[in-house]
This record gives C-alpha cells, sequence and structure tokens, in this order.
C-alpha cells in the first residue's frame, strides 16, 4: 500500500485554491480589524424601503468581500468533506478519509441542526441558542465530540483500528503510513499515524472521546448535586448552618488541588479506602436531591408521591450501590449480579466531584441569598409551602440560567482538570487513549515526533471552546429575556 | 472595618489549622508512612526495616501527639532507637539530643524538617516562594495590561468584528490549558524543529539570572490562559459601562468617542476586574504548579509536587499553610478593595 | 598502579588458558582474574598482552563540569539506593576497588589483594600514603570498620549486608566473630565460613564508599572527611550540587597519576523528565546527561551530542509472582499459565517498542552471553496460539490479568508492550500504572509487575538475589528445590566450564518454568558535548569521577 498524502489526488489542484481563498481572507480580516479602530463608529440608517443601509466606503467594500471569502472558503472546505463519499479510496487522502470516517457523525449533526432550527420557538433557552452564532459554533463542536464518542463506544463506528493494539515497525510513523499486511483494521492506513507504542493514533483520539465525554460531564453533575443540595439551604436559611457550610466550602477551596489529587490518587490510599467513604458520602447527594425534590412536590398527595418515590429511589439507590460497590476496596458487600458495573477511576472521579461542589456551592448559595428576598419566594411562604419546595421549585428553576452557563464552563475545566492528572501521571492507566494522557505520553517526544500529540490536543482545545463558546452563547441569549 | 479583618484572620487561623490537621493525618496514613521510609531510607528495604525506621523517628507514635508536636505544644519526642542512637525531634543534623529544646513547633517559629530537602521548611520555604513571586510578577505585568487593553477595545463597541475577534481569541486561550500551550511553546520556540529556536525550554537558571530568553515562554504559558478570562470581564464591565445613561449624555454632547472612553468609561469598567485578578490568584496557583514542572523552575509549586510524591510532611504542611494565607489574603483584599474603588459604597 | 609481589592466585592461570581456547570472554576473564587480587595489567599479561592505552591522555587540567543528574538527598552511603548520590559523595567518598568497563578489578583505596584457593580467606592490603583530608592517616582499621558496617544487619536499608552475608551472624545480625581481623596497619584479613568469589565486586559497588571513624550519616555536608579530591561547595536537594576541589587535601590519586583533572563539578537537577534534560541541553545549561534513556538517543544526537555506549546486563523483569493471591487463588502458581504468558510475548517487539532497539532480545532466563558462564539454552517458542490454548487448558482464559509497572518512559512502553501482545493472544489483560513514588511500596508482591534489574558482573549473582526461594528479592515467588540445589552446586564451581554445565540446567529451569518474562538486554547511553574525555558510560553506573576531564 502506499502510504496516503494529507489531501491526496483531489488536493493537486484545489490546495492552491483554498490556500489563494483562506490568504485573502486573512488579510481582509486584518484589514478590516485595523480600520475598524480608527474609523467612526457606523451610524445605521433607515431607508425607505425598510431595509438598513450597510456601511460604506472601504470597510464597507472589505466587509463585502470578506463575505464572500468566507463562503469561498466555507465551499472549498466542504468539498473536501462531501468528495470522499462519491470519490474511491484514498483520493482525497487523510482528510477525505477521516471525513469518510466520521461520516455518521455528519448526519447527525445535520439531523440535529436541521430539526433543532424548525422547531426553535418551541424548545425554549436551547431553542433561542439557534439565534447566536457562538452558540450554534459552540453546540456544534461540543456535539461533535458527543456524537463521537457514541458511536466510537455504542456502534463501534468512526475507529479504524483497536486503540491498544500495536503494529510492529508502526512506531512514531508519519500521518497516512500504510499498516503491514494482516493488520489491517477497517482501512489499511493509519490516519494520524502511529505513537510511541505502534498504535494508531486517529483511534486513539476518536476513543479518547469516550472517556471525556462520559467522565467530565458526568463528574459535573454530581458536583451540581452536592452543591446545589447544600448550597440552597445554606442561603435560604443562612445562619449557623450557612456558616459551616461556607467554612468547609473554603476550607475546600483553599487546598492546593495538586496536593489532594497527590494525596488521594494513590493506589496505597485506595486501600485504606478513603475514596469509597467519599464516594460513598458525596454520590448519595443525587439520592437526597431527587428524594426531597420529588417528596415535596407530591406529599400533599401521598399515594402519587409514593408512586413515584419508589420506583425512582429504587432504581436510583441500586444505581448508587453499585457505584460505591468495588470489588477488593473497602466497600465490596453485595454479590456480583447485583453490581451492576464498576467505575475503574473510581478515585479520579471522586475527587473531580470533591473539588469542584464547592464552587457550586458558592454560585448556588449566592444565587439563593438573591432570589430569597423575591416576591414570588414570599407569596409562596404566604401560601404556607415547605421550605424545600420553595427552594427546589421556586428558587432553583429562577437560577438556572447562570447555573446552566457555569455548568457548560465547569465541564470545560473539568476536562483541563482531567488533563492535568493525566499531566502529574496520577490516576488513569497508562494505556487509557484519555486525551490529557495521551497528550502527556506525546510531550515527552515532542522535539522529533510532533504528530502524536498533536490530534489530542487540537480535539480537547476544540471540545473546551466548543464549551466556553456554548456557554457565551446561553449567557448572551438568556439575558435577553 | 478594623473588626471585620480581625475576624477575617480568625477564620484564616481557624481554617489553617484544619487544613494542616487534614494534611497531617494524610500523610500520616499508613502507605503514605511507607512511601516516606522507602524514600528516605531504601528504595528496595524489607518490611521489618520499614517499622523499626518509622518507630526511630518518631513516626509511629499516635497521630494527635505527632500533630501536638508540630504544633508546638507537646514535647518534641525523644526517641532510643532500636540502632543503638537516640533521637530527638527537636535536635537539627549535626546537633547534641540533650542540648536540643523541649518544644519545636509553629508556635515556637519552628516550621519543622523537610525530609526531601534535608533542611529547615523555614530555610527552604522562603526562596522557593520568592521565586514563584518572581515568576508572578512578570506574570502579572503581562496579563494585567493586555487583558484589561483586550477587554477594554472588545467591549467599547460590543458586537462588532472587533469585539467578536477579540472575544473569540481570549476564549481560546482560556480553552488552552497551560500544559497544551506550554508543550506547544517549547516545540516551536526552543527547540531546533521549526528553525525558531528564539527561546531556552527550561526557566531553572531563571532562578538567578531570569532573562528574556529563559523567562519569556513560562511568563507567556501562564499569563495566556489567565489572560482570557479577565479580559472576557472587563469586556462584559466596558460593555455594560457603555450602556450607561452618563455615556450616553456625554455622546449626546459630542465628547469625542476616544475621549468618552478614557475619561468617562474606564475607571468605572476596571472596578470588576480588579475583584477578578484578585481571586485569579490562587486560580492562578495551579498552573504554576504545572509550569515549573514543565520548565523545571524551583518555585513554589516545583516545592509542591517534589513535598507530595515524596510524602515530605513537613514540607507539605507549611505549603498548605501559604496556600491557605494566599487563598484568603487575595479574597480579603478584593473585597477591601472592591469596597474603595466603588464610589457608590462607601463606608460612612 | 602496583603490582603485587605475591604468588598469583592458581585458578588465574586456569581463566587464562581459557580464554586463550575461547571458552571464557575477555571481560569475563578480566572480572575473574581481578577479582582474585591480580591488577589488570598483570590480567592482561597472562593473556600476552599490554593493557590498552588509556584515552584521557590528553586531558585537560582544569575547568567547571556541568552536569545534569538528580540531585538526591544524602544518607548513609551503605543504605545507597540510586547511584545519582554515590557520584555526588564520590568527590570525597572513595571505594576499595573500582570496577571497570572492559570487566576488570582494579584497586583503589586497597593496593592489592589476594584471595586463597578456595575463596574462604581475603588478605586485603591497604595503599599506604593515603590520608584522609583532615590529615589523619587511612590506616587497616579504616577498612575493617567499614567491612563491620556494612555486615551490620540492623542497620534499616543497608543494603551492603546482602553483598556481604557470608560474613554475617545471623543470631547478632553483626560480623561474625574472628571475621574480619587486623593484620597490621596496612593489612585486613577476612576469614569467610564458606567461600564466596563476589566479596570484591561488593566492594566496587556504589553504597560501598569508606567512611571515616566519626562519621554521621546526618551531618555528611557539615563535616565531609574523606580521602577523595573533592569537597562539597553545596547541595540543594532536586535543584543542584557542587563539588570542588579540595586544595588543603593532597589526594593520594595525584601522586599516582589518578587524574581528578575539573576544578569544580556541578550536578544540576532537571527532574525525571528527559525532555526536560534535552532543553537544557539546547540551551546550552549543562555539558553531560547522567544516562540517556530510549528515543531521547536520536534527540539528543539531533542537537550534536556524543554518544557513549555499553552494552550490558541492564534489564526489566515483567513476571508475574507465584505466591500472589487474586480473588481468594493463586493465578500464576499453575506452571502453565506462566508458559502461557512467556510463550504469547515476542521479545523482540518488546525491544522494539520498549526500548527503541537499543539493546539484544533475551530468552527469559536473566543469564545472557555476557556473563561467563551462559550456556545456549533455547527459550520458549514464540506462539501465541499455543499460548491461548496452554491458557485455556489450564482453565485461566476468562481471568483477568493485572499487569503493574512503573510511571516512566522505558519500563511503562515495555509493560505496555507485553500487555499489548497478551492482549493479542486473546488473552484478558489489565494495565495499571504507578507513580515512582510509590510503587517500591510493594514492588515483591505485585501479583503480576515489571521491574528494572542493573548489570551485576557474575551470572549467579542475580540468580541469587531475585530467584532463591526466600529470597528478600525474590519478586517472582519462585521457590524451588531443585533450583537452590543447582545455584548452590554452580556458586561453589569457579571454573566456568564446569559453571556452564550447571548453568544450563539453570537456566533450562528458568525457561521450563516460565519464571519471568526477561525480554531484553538493555545497552545503556550517556551523551556529552562534544571536547569532553573520559565520560564514559559506565556499565554498573559506578561514579569516576575523576576520571572526567575537558579534551586538551
Amino acid at each position: 500500500m502506499e502510504p496516503l498524502t494529507w489531501t491526496g489526488a483531489v488536493g493537486a489542484f484545489l490546495n492552491p485554491v483554498l490556500g489563494i481563498a483562506v490568504t485573502l481572507l486573512v488579510v481582509a480580516l486584518i484589514a478590516q480589524l485595523v480600520l475598524g479602530l480608527f474609523a467612526s463608529p457606523t451610524t445605521l440608517q433607515a431607508n425607505p424601503d425598510g431595509t438598513l443601509a450597510a456601511s460604506g466606503g472601504i470597510l464597507g467594500k472589505i466587509e463585502t468581500a470578506m463575505k464572500y471569502l468566507f463562503l469561498a472558503v466555507i465551499a472549498l472546505i466542504l468539498v473536501y468533506l462531501i468528495a470522499p463519499l462519491v470519490l474511491p479510496y484514498g483520493m482525497v487522502g487523510i482528510i477525505g478519509e477521516m471525513s469518510q470516517r466520521f461520516l455518521p457523525v455528519w448526519i447527525a449533526l445535520i439531523v440535529t441542526f436541521t430539526i433543532s432550527i424548525i422547531y426553535k420557538r418551541r424548545l425554549g433557552l436551547y431553542g433561542k441558542l439557534f439565534d447566536s452564532t457562538v452558540g450554534m459554533i459552540g453546540f456544534g463542536l461540543v456535539m461533535f465530540w458527543v456524537f463521537t464518542a457514541l458511536f466510537v463506544s455504542v456502534f463501534d463506528l468512526i475507529a479504524t483500528h483497536d486503540y491498544l493494539t500495536q503494529v510492529s515497525g508502526l512506531k512514531n510513523k508519519a500521518p497516512g503510513v500504510a499498516v503491514p499486511d494482516g493488520t489491517a483494521g477497517d482501512i489499511p492506513h493509519y490516519l494520524l499515524g502511529g505513537d510511541n507504542l505502534a498504535r494508531d493514533i486517529f483511534s486513539r483520539m476518536v476513543s479518547g472521546s469516550t472517556f471525556v465525554i462520559a467522565i467530565a460531564p458526568l463528574a459535573t453533575i454530581f458536583a451540581f448535586m452536592v452543591g446545589i443540595t447544600l448550597g440552597l439551604p445554606a442561603g435560604y436559611y443562612g445562619g449557623l448552618l450557612d456558616t459551616i457550610l461556607s467554612f468547609v466550602a473554603n476550607l475546600i477551596l483553599a487546598f492546593p488541588v495538586i496536593l489532594l489529587f497527590y494525596l488521594l490518587v494513590t493506589p496505597e490510599i485506595v486501600q485504606t479506602g478513603i475514596p469509597s467513604y467519599m464516594a460513598a458520602f458525596l454520590f448519595v447527594f443525587p439520592l437526597i436531591f431527587f428524594g426531597v425534590l420529588l417528596n415535596s412536590r407530591y406529599y400533599t398527595q401521598p399515594q402519587k408521591r409514593t408512586a413515584i418515590l419508589v420506583p425512582v429511589l429504587g432504581i436510583l439507590g441500586w444505581l448508587y450501590l453499585s457505584v460505591i460497590n468495588q470489588k477488593g476496596t473497602v466497600i465490596d458487600f453485595l454479590p456480583a449480579w447485583f453490581d451492576l458495573f464498576d467505575i475503574t477511576i473510581l478515585v479520579v472521579f471522586v475527587s473531580v466531584v470533591f473539588v469542584n461542589a464547592p464552587t457550586v456551592f458558592r454560585i448556588v448559595r449566592g444565587l439563593t441569598l438573591d432570589l430569597r428576598t423575591r416576591d414570588y419566594v414570599a407569596a409562596a411562604q404566604t401560601r404556607g409551602e415547605g421550605a424545600w419546595y420553595i427552594m427546589l421549585w421556586e428558587i432553583l428553576p429562577n437560577a438556572r440560567g447562570p447555573l446552566i452557563v457555569d455548568f457548560c464552563l465547569r465541564i470545560g475545566y473539568t476536562t483541563i482538570l482531567l488533563g492535568t492528572l493525566g499531566f502529574f501521571g496520577l490516576g488513569l492507566s497508562s494505556e487509557s487513549p484519555d486525551w490529557g494522557s495521551t497528550i502527556n505520553e506525546g510531550r515527552k517526544l515532542l522535539l522529533i515526533f510532533a504528530h502524536p500529540a498533536l490530534p489530542p490536543a487540537v480535539a480537547l482545545l476544540s471540545l473546551v471552546l466548543g464549551l466556553n463558546l456554548l456557554a457565551d452563547g446561553l449567557r448572551e441569549e438568556s439575558l435577553k429575556d | 472595618m478594623g473588626l471585620f479583618i480581625l475576624r477575617r484572620f480568625g477564620v484564616m487561623i481557624l481554617t489553617a489549622f484544619c487544613l494542616t490537621f487534614i494534611v497531617f493525618w494524610l500523610t500520616n496514613l499508613g502507605p503514605n508512612l511507607e512511601k516516606l521510609a522507602k524514600t528516605q531510607g531504601n528504595a528496595r528495604m524489607s518490611d521489618d526495616a520499614v517499622v523499626s525506621w518509622l518507630a526511630n523517628r518518631g513516626y509511629s507514635q499516635p497521630l494527635p501527639i505527632k500533630y501536638g508536636q508540630w504544633l508546638g505544644v507537646l514535647p518534641g519526642y525523644v526517641i532510643d532507637g532500636t540502632d543503638g542512637e537516640v533521637r530527638a525531634r527537636c535536635a537539627g543534623p549535626g546537633e547534641a539530643v540533650e542540648e536540643a529544646s523541649t518544644f519545636c513547633g509553629i508556635l515556637q517559629g519552628d516550621w519543622g524538617f523537610s525530609t526531601v530537602a534535608k533542611d529547615n521548611v523555614s530555610a527552604v520555604l522562603p526562596g522557593r516562594l520568592a521565586n514563584t513571586g518572581k515568576l508572578m510578577g512578570w506574570v502579572m505585568l503581562v496579563m494585567v495590561p493586555g487583558a484589561l487593553i483586550v477587554g477594554v477595545l472588545a467591549g467599547m463597541r460590543e458586537g462588532s468584528r472587533t469585539d467578536r475577534t477579540l472575544s473569540t481569541a481570549s476564549i481560546v486561550t482560556t480553552a488552552t490549558p497551560e500544559y497544551v500551550s506550554g508543550v506547544l511553546f517549547i516545540s516551536l520556540f526552543a527547540t531546533g524543529t521549526f528553525g525558531m529556536q528564539w527561546f531556552k525550554g527550561t526557566a531553572s537558571s531563571a532562578v538567578e539570572n531570569a532573562t528574556f530568553e529563559n523567562f519569556f515562554l513560562p511568563v507567556m504559558t501562564i499569563a495566556l490562559y489567565g489572560m482570557g478570562y479577565i479580559a472576557r470581564m472587563t469586556r462584559a464591565s466596558m460593555a455594560e459601562v457603555m450602556t450607561a445613561q452618563y455615556i450616553r449624555t456625554a455622546r449626546l454632547k459630542g465628547v469625542s468617542f476616544p475621549k468618552i472612553v478614557l475619561k468617562h468609561a474606564l475607571r468605572n469598567a476596571l472596578i470588576a476586574p480588579f475583584t477578578v485578578i484578585m481571586l485569579q490568584i490562587p486560580w492562578l496557583l495551579s498552573g504554576v504548579v504545572i509550569v515549573e514542572t514543565l520548565f523545571t523552575y524551583q518555585g513554589f509549586g516545583w516545592e509542591l509536587v517534589r513535598a507530595a510524591s515524596n510524602n515530605d510532611i513537613e514540607m507539605l504542611l507549611g505549603v498548605s499553610v501559604i496556600s491557605v494565607f494566599v487563598v484568603l489574603m487575595t479574597q480579603l483584599i478584593s473585597d477591601i478593595g472592591y469596597v474603595y474603588l466603588n464610589p457608590r459604597i462607601r463606608i460612612s | 598502579m602496583t603490582q603485587t609481589n605475591k604468588p598469583m592466585h592458581p585458578a588465574a592461570v586456569m581463566y587464562a588458558a581459557e580464554e586463550k581456547a575461547g571458552k571464557l570472554s575477555r571481560r569475563e576473564f578480566l572480572a575473574r582474574a581481578t577479582s582474585l587480587g591480580l591488577t589488570a595489567t598483570a590480567a592482561y599479561g597472562l593473556l600476552g598482552m599490554t593493557t590498552p592505552a588509556k584515552a584521557d591522555g590528553h586531558a585537560q587540567q582544569g575547568g567547571t563540569l556541568r552536569m545534569q543528574m538528580e540531585v538526591r538527598a544524602l544518607k548513609d552511603p551503605r543504605t545507597y539506593d540510586w547511584t545519582q548520590i554515590a557520584y555526588y559523595t564520590n568527590g570525597w567518598l572513595e571505594y576499595l576497588v573500582e570496577y571497570n568497563n572492559d570487566g576488570s578489578f582494579a584497586p583503589m583505596l586497597l593496593e592489592s589483594w589476594e584471595v586463597n584457593d578456595d575463596a574462604t580467606i581475603y588478605t586485603l592490603n591497604v595503599r599506604p600514603g593515603v590520608k584522609w583530608n583532615d590529615g589523619s592517616d587511612f590506616t587497616a582499621e579504616d577498612v575493617a570498620r567499614n567491612i563491620e558496617g556494612w555486615c551490620d544487619k540492623n542497620v534499616e536499608g543497608n543494603s551492603m549486608a546482602g553483598r556481604f552475608a557470608v560474613l554475617i551472624d545471623e543470631a547478632t545480625g553483626k560480623a561474625i566473630e574472628g571475621g574480619i581481623e587486623v593484620v597490621d596497619a596496612t593489612t585486613v584479613k577476612l576469614n569467610l565460613p564458606a567461600s564466596d568469589i563476589s566479596l570484591i565486586a561488593g566492594m566496587a559497588d556504589y553504597p560501598a564508599a569508606i567512611t571515616p571513624a566519626d562519621f554521621d550519616p546526618e551531618n555528611m555536608l557539615g563535616n565531609p572527611v574523606g580521602t577523595g579530591p573533592y569537597k562539597p561547595e553545596s547541595l540543594e536537594v532536586g535543584v543542584k550540587g557542587v563539588l570542588v576541589r579540595n586544595e588543603d587535601h593532597d589526594w593520594w590519586g595525584y601522586a599516582a597519576g589518578k587524574g581528578a583533572y575539573l576544578d569544580r563539578v556541578e550536578f544540576i537537577d532537571y527532574g525525571t523528565d528527559p525532555s526536560a534534560w534535552v532543553a537544557a541541553a539546547a540551551a546550552d545549561e549543562v555539558d553531560m546527561f547522567y544516562e540517556t534513556v530510549g528515543d531521547f538517543v536520536d534527540v539528543v544526537e539531533g542537537i550534536g551530542w556524543e554518544r557513549s555506549e555499553i552494552a550490558s546486563a541492564a534489564t526489566i523483569v515483567i513476571r508475574p509472582n507465584q505466591l500472589a493471591e487474586v480473588d481468594g487463588m493463586k493465578p500464576y502458581a499453575d506452571k502453565r499459565v506462566r508458559q502461557a504468558i512467556a510463550m504469547a510475548v515476542d521479545n523482540a517487539v518488546c525491544l522494539e517498542l520498549g526500548y527503541a532497539n537499543r539493546g539484544e532480545p533475551a530468552r527469559n532466563q536473566h543469564v545472557g552471553p555476557m556473563h561467563p558462564a551462559w550456556a545456549d539454552v533455547p527459550g520458549l517458542p514464540y506462539d501465541p496460539e499455543g499460548a491461548l490454548a496452554l491458557l485455556t487448558e489450564a482453565g485461566m482464559a476468562d481471568f483477568e490479568m493485572e499487569i503493574t509497572s512503573i510511571d516512566d518512559d522505558w519500563r511503562k512502553n515495555t509493560t505496555d508492550a507485553v500487555a499489548a501482545q497478551l492482549r493479542d493472544a486473546g488473552f484478558k489483560v489489565k494495565r495499571t500504572i504507578i507513580p515512582g513514588s510509590t510503587f517500591w511500596n510493594d514492588w515483591t508482591k505485585y501479583p503480576f509487575s515489571s521491574t528494572n534489574w542493573n548489570h551485576r558482573p557474575l551470572d549467579t549473582q542475580i540468580l541469587g538475589l531475585a530467584y532463591r526461594s526466600g529470597e528478600a528479592w525474590n519478586e517472582a515467588g519462585f521457590a524451588n528445590a531443585e533450583f537452590d540445589a543447582l545455584l548452590a552446586e554452580a556458586n561453589s564451581l569457579a571454573d566456568a566450564d564446569a559453571r556452564r554445565e550447571v548453568m544450563a540446567k539453570l537456566q533450562a529451569i528458568m525457561t521450563d518454568e516460565g519464571v519471568t518474562i526477561q525480554p531484553y538486554w538493555r545497552s545503556l547511553y550517556r551523551h556529552a558535548k562534544p571536547g569532553l574525555v573520559g565520560w564514559d558510560m559506565h556499565i554498573a553506573y559506578l561514579p569516576q569521577i575523576y576520571k572526567m576531564a575537558f579534551a586538551a
């Protein structure tokens, strides 16, 4: 097999065109930025036909030029992405084959966006996201990785090779290298080359997304459950409860994160059971949260309450026991058939929740302090509603805006934090394809081989960037209320 | 005000007390003590030797007693070891056991002995802090003005393309963790791979003599990550100020745009970023840990990693006390500063 | 070098004959002959050769050498677990004997030594004219006191006790009565209850630094009394250690023409990450590395540094522990399981992926061609299908093996390569990685893990340390009476040919029992910038600072 080039045969004439278009676009963008700093502010004038006049002069011309250039670049990129679907294997090189591999993701993204844009008026805050370009880009990036993770883990698509298989002779080989006979996975090439242990970088990158997409949001959700369950009463009641909880939160926040990880994530500390007890403590909060949430809503209708609470708490309880119960640790009492799953990286997971929860607590507490003086709270109190009902069904929904925004940002931070753990070699298995570990692996040989470190770095960057943009879009749109 | 500050200091001491106890407890867990014995004694020491090593050096005493000794409320141990040597907590290297004082703890001003550095914590830590101070000073010098300029430029015309571009750029920098940007910088600018070997990839020579060559990359790595966040805060604050009534009045009066920005908007727009910058400092500490490790710069973060990986108990306690101090001090300064900067809040 | 006037050890003459007949490698001949008391010159003379000229003839006096090295805290030399510590203390604490890359043992603080025919009496002749840097004389008393110290088992972490086990009284944990005898001011006699040919090798090892009478391990810097040419100027652990010439001290080596050319040696710590070292090299902050590993050999050569390479018996073993219990059973107690593991792994692939092909594939026997009495015993064939069949036959096909390793470059990569191959063969494998700081807590007890082993001069040394029943470092949990008996027999055979027959049996047992995967022998590398001499990588990482110099 011939090794693949980046853009294959098609690239021979498409590349120069794209190059020119991108150069012009960049030049125009810089010119516009520079000119924009000196130009007087645009005054919008309504024309008699109801349209608005665009800014004139040289700035206006650049604006128009940019619009077309931008469209041209997009169109060219689309050619790279779509062409491989009709052309034979390898014609559009590595880029084309990667696009081909991501086909299910593209389809899923197009479907999601089409449906969402059609029905955006009925979809509340989520729908409004599609009014903001920034929000849409962010959402697109995030969903790209979510779908990738989904298709890789559930349907076993996208990845071309097994992410752990080492093929002799492919160590640190450049992108597009052909694999020896008999070792081909779905395709006979390593699209992004081989890493230090001769594994396929492309497959590792896409498989890594499952780890990040599974752990980061889940850990963030748990942190939010803990933060909300404690932050609401602290803000609502105030007093001694608030003082104590705030003190504890500040205590954890004052703890240097790295030191905490070093102390918790060593294998023998796991043997002492501290992480298991912490897990048992922290993961009980979702149970409390949902229990109180439903109870406060339906306690006037005991029958309905029981009908809802029992199955919900039953399932949650089972999940809870399965999560905290781990073979070989101090908490190991469930029979194997009852234990649904073992989280292999429980320690990492617990630690991440533990460091994130206090910040969430502080945000929720601050919001509650603000919201409890509102009229609708007073109204509910006058109606004789219980304290928990007011907190969970009156205050919390009204605090959702900032919380959702923070949630998106925090997933990003958690992703970065997991990478930091990988950087210090704590917690995760060495073969794990998660991006933090692979960046750390690749960084060691960065001086001679740049290709193993860059794909996971770009992936991590794009996901965190997407989350930040999404948060920005959400903030903008929620402020428009 | 005085009472407020006094109360904050009380909380600080209480926090430090609780935190050091937790650190003390965690570092004194069996496995961590074994780790200590093996790193200090011999990596391939037998289990019996570990037990007697620990007993001879006072690590096998009950936890509260050890903590009391560290605090200085209990007399330091004097142990007649199984190997025939007498060891006392308060006797430093080369000091006779009989001449050692009875108490030696924090209350006596003795921060203990670092098992890794083989020196007193109080002799090692200030130097490390000074190094980190130097690093952070330069980071602040680069980051704060840069972030404020970007933020103000972006915020003065909200929604313009300048705003969009600068905002996106600041989001990109916040989305690039230090371990990614630092690695990229080193491969780009500190190796010959791309023909741009302008800087040095290590900063350990910067400890003694910081130059543009050896200090630029670590400073930029931290500054970039922190910059985006402050810039976005400044932008938001600036954008809000620009829509305020008095700005509109000034514009209607025909004051030129640059003058409005510089004379009227700027001061009010900078109140919020000030608090953010102060609160940013403890957050930057974890970045400092990564960057100091990456560039082998012997500062506070580097010491933390070294102490943590070797279970250097008394050094870790010193590190925790300092980090509590930094976190709570910056909170206090940001609270006080907010009050003084904001003309709407005046203490009578 | 001083020639001993005593009669030549009979075995040495026999070895020379063997060497000439091609039965003994030159390295082994030198190792064995010099350990029996011959000088290297005499040993080469037996072969009818002259000692090769030293390469450092054109060394320049003076200069400051900056060396990248982990700067570790000092402690009692007997408890040294890192050769880096010895590098620093070697400035003022010297050794009785020195082991060299060509396999010979050269006298240092000893002038010469004789070993009787059955290696039960060692006569050590102390070099006259050696002075401590506080002005007092170095005498036989000093040698005797140090050997007594090595034999003190009550000092925690004293690894010299293992090397001198033959001299230790089990009951008291101290040296046996009458074992160490000071004959006169320059002669010490060791009377062993059993023969042991490895004592001289033990004296050359890095924890065997000779310390003064009132030595205080807690205060080594405050009172740096020693015999060496340098003294410590400063030491900041993890940052930097500086040695400077001790101007007030008349080192014995000046008169003997030994060197100590450099005026100042700086050891600078750049952490454990090799890319930081390379960055330091590129920034011209160091002149030389301590050791270059794996892929970084190419990187450093890319910036124009020179290479020093030595093939050694340093290696890694990835072994199941036969005594380890997992889920209430002992998965690796079954020989078939262990054989299956060995058959599923291609050692050449481990070398390629784990150590960038910088070494020689090995046969899982932990004895190799560089050892004198190595026998050419074939290893198990590479046969993944057969391996899975064997594993299934043992009923362990569903068992998930957890393979543990330390978190560092080549050890981790090699273990990953083993794990991947086992997985390819159809085994169920889980990889666990433990940071270097805690890895050694349980290194002998992990059910299945990897450990690195350094070079040992003699073939029986490692087998005795790591595979004899009940040894403290027997990490494989291997207990085999036949093996122990054969090993004892091999240890009493001075003749390499005679021993080779026994070694063949020992190696066959290692293979047949599938004791461990020992995939390759490492070559060791060091790099320095051009213009240095006498800085060769040492086969056993021993510090020989006095040889280093800038080229004239």
